[in-house]
């Protein structure tokens, strides 16, 4: 748009800053670095902060030249082999050393067992699926084979992890945004279709969870996509300030189609595909939120339950950034709890308009300072007092469900990353 | 040393070349015992790393002086961003002449946005502002 910029950062940030730039083609760009940190600090130290940084900005705005430029390239197919002794043991030390694996084992990918792992999927080894942020790896059906191979898949998973990655590369999947965020952002993975039983794909009792190999498998090629030809690293540019396990395996499952009510439809059904179609959604999240709810014995029991659960999205100041409130929040439905409130007549739809209308937070609750409350409230139609209460998301059709798991009296709600929306794709055997 | 000894030994020595013959390792070779074993386990692997292909960008030249420019403050909504870019625009205006201050979140506060979520998106907010013509944008990532 030929407008030059200054971009301020602070320390801990201006790292990633660099290595986002670098990712989309600038090797070197006019930073100015504050000490951090910028944000919970008073007044009078952020205005301090400004007058410290001032003649450093003014530098930068007049007297910036770039300099450097950008190394060699090299060919993305066929990826680079090399050689090497060791027993497998000193293979996984070598790859971690790289910064290819995360610090669990691998199995060592050779050319032999990456040709066995292209036979699961009927395209070209020599096919571009996209370009993993925020390194910007290009990630080939190859290269996704041999972290298949690393994970310990079987050739069949192929095309659901083809099929995650398409979506996960999607923008409206934001990716990069999950992998370089100071919050605890993991994806959720959901396949629906004939193969989920075809392949083995847990979708019931305990399916997110251990002892599933092609969910365990799948879920670990993608976190090792993510690390290795994303480059999402901690601690920069991975700024997550805790981190979390789900990222070495995602939540990962397939719906529970079986214990759907009578009446209810199945989730990728719901999102525009055929019942026979084989789909793959993904989405990235926050951590989620449990609802174990053992004595509601009517439907209007258990949604007012869910409402005082469902509103830890206020913790990220989700009606803070104003775009937040134009997101999908997926709710995984026990079917026991769905089995409650279908057993009372009530359809899906009654479902999530009672939890859009029970998750909600007076607004005295919202922090002070939250810019375009201004914009929400236009959009909602409202006038913002202390008693109002605010919803987590503009519309009830933004509340969408899946039904997840097996026996047992609990839910689970799965709050989106800001600007992740949930991605389908369907899947190609 | 006895002849008895001397030949015991020098047997022994013929037999323990003879041994090495046999398994094909040569001293002469300056192969240590155990790194035939490593040549054996050498296999070839491939790099799970990929490739990066990016086109360089090229960015705008800044001005030479701030006087007379129009300068716009972009903040991205984390907090103390736009108490940091108040103060600066304040210093702006004491010391260049003519200087016009724009600040973003008073002007266009749907681009105040914590989060972009791809490089279109990103796209999108930077015409919202560019439509207000700044000669330079200084903007502040706050956290």
């Amino acid at each position: 748009m030929g407008i030059p910029t200054v971009t301020i950062a602070s320390s801990e940030f201006v790292a990633l800053a660099r290595e986002t730039m670098l990712s989309l083609g600038v090797v070197d760009a006019p930073f100015v670095v504050v000490p951090h940190p910028m944000g919970m600090i008073s007044k009078a130290e952020i205005t301090k902060k400004a007058e410290d940084a001032f003649s450093e900005i003014i530098k930068m705005a007049t007297g910036w030249t770039p300099t450097g430029s950008l190394p060699p390239t090299k060919p993305a197919y066929p990826a680079e082999r090399f050689k090497e002794s060791g027993s497998i043991a000193e293979v996984n030390k070598l790859f971690f050393s790289k910064g290819w694996s995360l610090g669990l084992p691998i199995v060592p990918p050779t050319p032999e067992l990456v040709t066995e792992m292209l036979r699961g999927t009927s395209l070209a080894a020599d096919h571009v699926i996209g370009h993993v942020p925020p390194r910007m790896g290009i990630l080939t059906v190859e290269l996704a084979a041999v972290h298949a191979v690393m994970a310990g898949c079987k050739p069949q998973y192929m095309p659901v992890l083809i099929g995650a990655l398409q979506a996960m590369l999607d923008n409206r999947a934001n990716w990069r945004g999950a992998a370089t965020t100071t919050g605890t952002a993991s994806l959720l993975v959901i396949i629906n279709g004939p193969i989920v039983k075809e392949i083995g794909i847990a979708s019931a009792q305990g399916a997110a969870g251990k002892m599933h190999q092609a969910n365990a498998s799948i879920g670990y090629a993608l976190s090792l996509i993510a690390l290795t030809v994303g480059g999402s690293k901690p601690p920069s540019p991975d700024k997550s300030t805790l981190g979390t396990p789900a990222q070495f395996v995602p939540w990962i499952f397939g719906e529970n189609e079986d214990a759907l009510p009578l009446g209810w439809e199945p989730f990728h059904v719901k999102r525009g595909f055929k019942k026979e179609d084989n789909v793959v959604t993904v989405m990235g999240i926050y951590p989620p939120v449990e609802n174990i709810d053992h004595w509601s014995v009517t439907p209007e029991e258990h949604l007012t339950w869910w409402g005082h659960l469902a509103t830890p999205l206020v913790s990220i100041g989700g009606p803070c950034w104003e775009t937040q409130m134009e997101q999908v929040h997926i709710v995984g439905i026990g079917p026991e709890h769905a089995e409650l409130v279908a057993g009372a007549g009530w359809s899906e739809e009654q479902y999530r308009r009672a939890f859009w209308e029970k998750a909600r937070l007076p607004f005295s609750v919202w922090p002070k300072g939250c810019p375009n409350v201004d914009i929400v409230a236009k959009k909602l139609g409202i006038t913002l007092k202390p008693e109002t209460m605010i919803p987590i998301t503009y519309r009830p059709e933004n509340i969408e469900t899946v039904i997840a798991g097996g026996a047992g009296k609990h839910s689970h709600y799965f709050a989106p990353f800001p600007e992740c929306f949930p991605v389908s794709v369907k899947v190609q055997k | 040393m006895k002849l008895k000894d001397f030949l015991k030994t020098v047997g022994v020595l013929l037999i323990g070349l003879g041994f090495l013959t046999l398994t094909g390792r040569s001293f002469a070779d300056g192969i240590t015992p155990g790194s035939q074993q490593a040549t054996e386990d050498l296999q070839e692997l491939i790099n799970p790393e990929g490739v990066v292909h990016v086109e360089p960008l090229k960015l705008n030249p800044h001005p030479s002086t701030l006087e007379n420019k129009t300068i716009m403050l972009r903040w991205n909504g984390k907090h103390n961003g736009d108490q940091f870019l108040n103060r600066i625009g304040e210093l702006l205006t004491e010391k260049f002449e003519g200087v016009r201050i724009i600040k973003s979140w008073q002007v266009a506060p749907d681009t105040v946005v914590a989060v972009s979520g791809s490089q279109e998106r990103s796209m999108e907010l930077m015409k919202k502002l560019a439509a207000f013509k700044p000669d330079i944008v200084i903007g502040s990532q706050a956290d």
